[in-house]
């Protein structure tokens, strides 16, 4: 069966932040540098290939930008300057998009300032509901305890209840994810005793991103697993422990030396990474998508008045503090609600995942082949 | 058997190409108990200077009057051999040759029986060369005039620079113009520039020129006499025939492009949005690139080697059409900017000046390139109901190993280059040979590019093999350098290999006079003797072999010599010899 | 040990011997049983050369020129057509199998065709043994005048007396 040519594929990428994919004359360079290149992935050659041939059904069902973790060595070794790394972050947007079933991802990575308007109107309508909500139950002074402004229990309700959302959204598009590279390959057949063998890939690499620790670069994977831990430790704090940092005047220094930790380690990768695009200090760095951008000026504006707002609050100053505080969840709601499941956040699933699904095609092949070897052998002895 | 023989033997080393596989040292043994062999040396390149010395020395030192070189073929280097007696103040002629590297030490792997065998070459050229006579050389006058055939890019070169030297020239061009396949195309790659102005420049000083002579609607239909003086019979349609008197032929009558119809998979002649690369110049010309019922094509796809590089149609490449088909990508883009180009081709062959660059161009504009396997040529169908295109080109794609539909809405077949159907008569005509594909084959591919076995008769141009127009404006100038070289001279050499008819064993039958295909044998009826024209003599020796009577002599090739070299070969190898 | 035969190979310069040339050129191995002498055309190929060749102890002669309409002596290739045949007649009556003269056709681009030629024949002469001459043709071998007056008595016999 032939596969249908989109000539225009490379036109379409380059709205997603792809260059120089035609300059690409298949050396070969890039994936004889790469240290995840070889045996069933032949990145980023392979996908450079694909994308010059404007194979779009070929590369909607690849997993291989997701197994790539832009160290740039690749980039830095072509003789063409076709930039393969870049070109692989830009599929990784791309097939954000394709995953994503509302489209909202599609605009995003296409139209930054619909991105911006969108996170815009979400802080609007994030600071003007907490606003009327404090302001009808609460007491703009007070911070905690009884007649707080932003009490802690409703913020906890409203972050599970937004959770829940994001989990559903996200899980959707986990699913189409997983339709198009493996559920929906007729020539794969993954038998169901594997997804439950491997399943624990998943966690295992969101956990620890040891894959990305094989790069032969391991600065950028350190700088990651701070952030990645530092998010984490955060998400888990608010989640079930939001009452121990914002009840006062008693402080909880378990919790709060976690939340310090984390606070540092979010403003430190943040510092560090805004100055690396804007000095263009190492290779993944070089170009920068406009949604890089959003997403960092989003993640420093959190840590922000996160940090302003605490510090307000254990200074003893509840009504600047609790302006902050709708800053701040201004800043949180929109980057949960629009970066997590339609934009660059939304890596922190596909990542694992793909590690999983490739284990999983991997054995769906050898499974395939089994019966081929057998044949062969009674073939031998016959 | 002559007695006051001195021979000196030399066997070439070839650096390894000749010692590898012959022991040179056991052929120069073996060889030095011969009689008559002076001297035998083996020396590790005997057409280097020092090796061209040793025989000069040897020649003076030692007195030696006849020389043998065992060494590469006599096609490449027994003038450099000969130059060397002549230096030595020996005849040229008292030289001769066994040719050990092509038809032995490259040919045979076995060192014992290429051994054997350079043995007996060489032992046959030892026995041949007693009976070698000193022959002087014929001096004949060289007209000036030239005849060129055919008004392509190659012969109006050819033609504008021996008349820009001031030197009488005959151009015959078949058609009605001047121009050839050049006056097809549209754009030049990879500069772009206009091949209306290239040609326009060559015709415009070819018709200002006094010297030239264009003779349109022309063919050349007989060719006789030998170089330096040639009678050319000139037919003009609906205009006089013509009898020219010229010193030298220059061949330049171009290609024709290969029918696309026989490929039958890519749809030519089946869907009229399927176009040559030559109906695509004309488009492009007339600054018309639409399809055929006059929409503007969204998709583009041109398919490379049609024709060329298959094994079933011709296994050569036409050298042109991937420049040309980058070029296409240029022009397509400039003219219609949302159109996207496909290049279904087999090995991208972008050689040349500015070539490479050219490619990474094209590529940036977004040229989709796409390889298929050669003998594999997509397949050219209707698209389906619902497609945004006019065709789809299927191709199985080498790089990837997908089977890939490509939209197209206009099918441009990259048509490659074929020697011309009536090739055969111009060789014919003028007494040169054609190779398998039909093109004209040159005197030597690297040392003798435009120069053919007939003495006189150039090629250039893409009679040769397919080429661009930088290369056949080369060969035509090279062409036209050689001609001036002899016009210069006024007069040529003849070679002193022709036949001698011995007038007392001459019984006047005139067999020979019919048999002679240069009539270079007049009979005179007062003698009732016939004799021989050495001028005219082509030494091919078909009189001597026919003559009852064994009166005719080939000089330098007596059945004297022929017998000695066939007793030489055999004398050591034969089953009954030992 | 096989036998190994002599072939004597008469090549006419312009196609022939350039298309042996190429061979070499090309490293096209073929086997070492011929031995090539050079002609400036097949035309050249007198009867009383083969005979010779018979008589000096080749097991068979191999005669190589342009394809026919192809001659760089425009039609000499023809006449060595039209003598062959005689030739055929003329072995036969000296006790020569007929297989072992060849005429073929080599053009100055086949050298691929010339070293399939050379060992086909090697291969047809080792089937057939060595060639053994009544000793009314070995006593010819060094008597040049006699071949010719061989040759010419079977031409005046066979009948054939027009070259042209």
């Amino acid at each position: 069966m032939a596969v249908r040519a989109n000539p225009h594929l490379i036109e379409e990428l380059e709205k997603y932040g792809a260059q120089d994919v035609v300059k690409c004359y298949h050396c070969g360079n890039c994936s004889a540098t790469c240290p995840f290149s070889g045996g069933t992935y032949l990145f980023p050659r392979k996908s450079m290939r694909y994308l010059q041939m404007g194979l779009e059904s070929r590369l909607r069902a690849t997993l291989e930008p997701w197994l790539c973790y832009y160290c740039g060595e690749c980039s830095d070794q072509c003789p063409r300057e076709a930039e393969p790394g870049e070109t692989m972050m830009s599929m990784r947007r791309w097939l954000t998009s394709r995953y994503d079933f509302t489209g909202i991802s599609a605009l995003f990575y296409r139209s930054w300032r619909a991105e911006l308007i969108a996170i815009v109107v979400v802080a609007l309508l994030t600071g003007i509901g907490l606003t009327i909500f404090g302001l009808t139950y609460g007491d703009l002074n007070v911070y905690d305890g009884e007649g707080a402004f932003l009490p802690a229990a409703a913020i906890h309700r409203f972050d599970w209840a937004m959770a829940i959302v994001l989990v559903i959204l996200l899980g959707i598009n986990c699913v189409r994810m997983w339709w198009f590279t493996v559920g929906g390959d007729r020539g794969v057949r993954v038998p169901l005793r594997e997804y439950l063998k491997l399943a624990f890939l998943v966690p295992l690499h969101f956990f620890t991103q040891k894959r990305f620790r094989q790069c032969n670069e391991k600065r950028p994977w350190a700088v990651h697993l701070v952030l990645m831990f530092s998010y984490l430790t955060m998400l888990i704090l608010i989640m079930f422990f939001l009452h121990y940092l914002q009840d006062g005047p008693a402080i909880n220094w378990v919790a709060h030396g976690f939340g310090y930790a984390a606070a540092l380690g979010l403003v430190g990768t943040a510092i560090y990474a805004v100055h690396g695009r804007i000095k263009k200090t190492e290779t993944h760095y070089r170009h920068s998508h406009e949604t890089d951008w959003i997403f960092l000026g989003l993640l420093a504006l959190v840590s922000a008045t996160g940090i302003i707002q605490h510090v307000l609050h254990r200074t003893g100053q509840p009504a600047a503090a609790n302006v902050l505080y709708v800053a701040h969840m201004m800043g949180v709601v929109p980057m949960l609600v629009l970066e997590v499941p339609f934009s660059k956040w939304s890596h922190m699933a596909y990542r694992p995942l793909a590690m999983y699904l490739s284990a999983l095609r991997e054995k769906a092949v050898a499974v395939e082949s089994a019966p081929a070897d057998k044949r062969a052998a009674v073939a031998q002895t016959a | 058997m002559k007695d006051d023989c001195r021979i000196g033997f030399y066997i070439c080393n070839c650096g390894t190409n000749i010692a590898k596989v012959v022991d040179a040292e056991q052929v120069c043994e073996r060889i030095a108990g011969l009689p008559g062999v002076a001297c035998a040396r083996a020396y590790k390149y005997m057409c280097s200077n020092p090796g061209q010395e040793m025989i000069t020395r040897d020649i003076r030192e030692r007195g030696l009057n006849r020389v043998v070189v065992a060494a590469c073929s006599p096609r490449m280097h027994e003038p450099t051999f000969r130059k060397a007696l002549e230096a030595a103040g020996l005849n040229p002629y008292l030289l001769e040759m066994a040719n050990i590297r092509e038809q032995c030490s490259w040919v045979h792997d076995d060192p014992r029986a290429a051994t054997a065998k350079a043995c007996d070459l060489a032992h046959a050229a030892v026995r041949r060369v007693r009976y070698h006579q000193p022959l002087e050389k014929v001096e004949a006058s060289y007209a000036p005039a030239t005849l060129v055939l055919g008004g392509g890019i190659a012969g109006l070169t050819v033609a504008v620079e021996l008349a820009e030297a001031s030197q009488p020239v005959y151009l015959v061009e078949r058609e009605g113009k001047l121009g050839g396949n050049v006056g097809r195309a549209d754009l030049t790659a990879p500069y772009l520039d206009s091949a209306r102005d290239i040609l326009a420049e060559k015709i415009a000083r070819a018709e200002a020129s006094p010297k030239l002579d264009i003779l349109l609607r022309s063919e050349l239909v007989e060719l006789r006499g030998f170089v330096g003086n040639f009678r050319a019979t000139v037919r003009t349609t609906g205009g006089p025939t013509r009898d020219l008197a010229v010193g030298a032929v220059v061949v330049c009558t171009g290609y024709q492009e290969f029918d696309a119809t026989r490929i039958e998979r890519l749809g030519y002649g089946r869907f009229p949005d399927v176009i040559t690369s030559f109906e695509l110049e004309r488009r492009l010309r007339m600054g018309r690139l639409e399809t055929d019922d006059g929409r503007i094509p969204r998709y583009v796809s041109i398919v490379h080697c049609v024709g060329s590089r298959n094994p079933r149609y011709h296994p050569y490449c036409s050298r042109v059409c991937c420049m040309t088909a980058l070029k296409y990508g240029h022009e397509i883009k400039s003219a219609l900017p949302a159109a996207m180009v496909t290049d279904l081709y087999v090995d991208m062959l972008s050689f040349g000046k500015g070539g490479e660059d050219f490619y990474r161009r094209t590529s940036e504009l977004k040229t989709m390139f796409l390889m298929y396997e050669k003998g594999d040529p997509p397949r050219v169908r209707a698209a389906e109901p619902g497609d945004d295109c006019g065709l789809l080109v299927q191709v199985n794609e080498r790089l990837s190993g997908e089977v890939i539909d490509v939209p197209a809405d206009l099918v441009v077949l990259m048509v490659g280059m074929e020697a011309r159907a009536d090739g055969g008569d111009v060789a014919r005509t003028v007494g040169i040979s054609q190779d398998r594909q039909g093109w004209f084959i040159e005197s030597h591919p690297k040392l003798a590019p435009v120069s053919t076995a007939t003495e006189g008769v150039y090629i250039a141009g893409c009679c040769q093999s397919p080429k661009d127009i930088p290369d056949s404006v080369a060969q035509a100038r090279a062409a036209a350098a050689m001609v001036l070289a002899h016009v210069a001279q006024g007069k040529i050499e003849v070679d002193a290999r022709f036949a001698e008819i011995d007038p007392d064993r001459c019984s006047g039958c005139r067999m020979c006079n019919e048999l002679c295909p240069y009539t270079a044998i007049t009979f005179d009826p007062d003698e009732r003797r016939s004799s021989v024209q050495s001028a005219l003599c082509k030494a091919c020796g078909t009189c001597v072999a026919a003559c009852p009577s064994g009166a005719i002599t080939a000089r330098h090739f007596t059945d004297k010599q022929i017998f000695e070299q066939i007793e030489g070969v055999l004398a050591w190898s034969s089953s009954r010899s030992s | 040990m096989e036998f190994e035969p002599i072939i004597v190979g008469f090549l006419c310069n312009w196609c022939s011997y350039t298309g042996a040339d190429l061979a070499g050129t090309a490293r096209i191995k073929h086997r070492p049983n011929l031995r090539t002498i050079r002609v400036m055309c097949s035309g050249r190929v007198d009867p009383t050369f083969v005979l010779k060749a018979f008589a000096a102890g080749a097991d068979g002669v191999l005669v190589c020129g342009c394809h026919p309409g192809d001659c760089h002596y425009i039609e000499g290739n023809y006449k060595t057509m039209r003598r062959m045949e005689l030739l055929g007649q003329l072995v036969r009556a000296y006790g020569i199998d007929e297989r072992r003269v060849r005429l073929e056709w080599v053009s100055a681009s086949e050298g691929e065709r010339f070293a399939r030629l050379v060992d086909e024949m090697t291969l047809e002469l080792r089937q057939l043994g060595p060639c053994k001459l009544r000793p009314t043709v070995a006593a010819l071998a060094n008597d040049f005048d006699g071949l010719s007056r061989a040759v010419t008595a079977q031409v005046a016999a066979s009948g054939e007396v027009t070259h042209g």
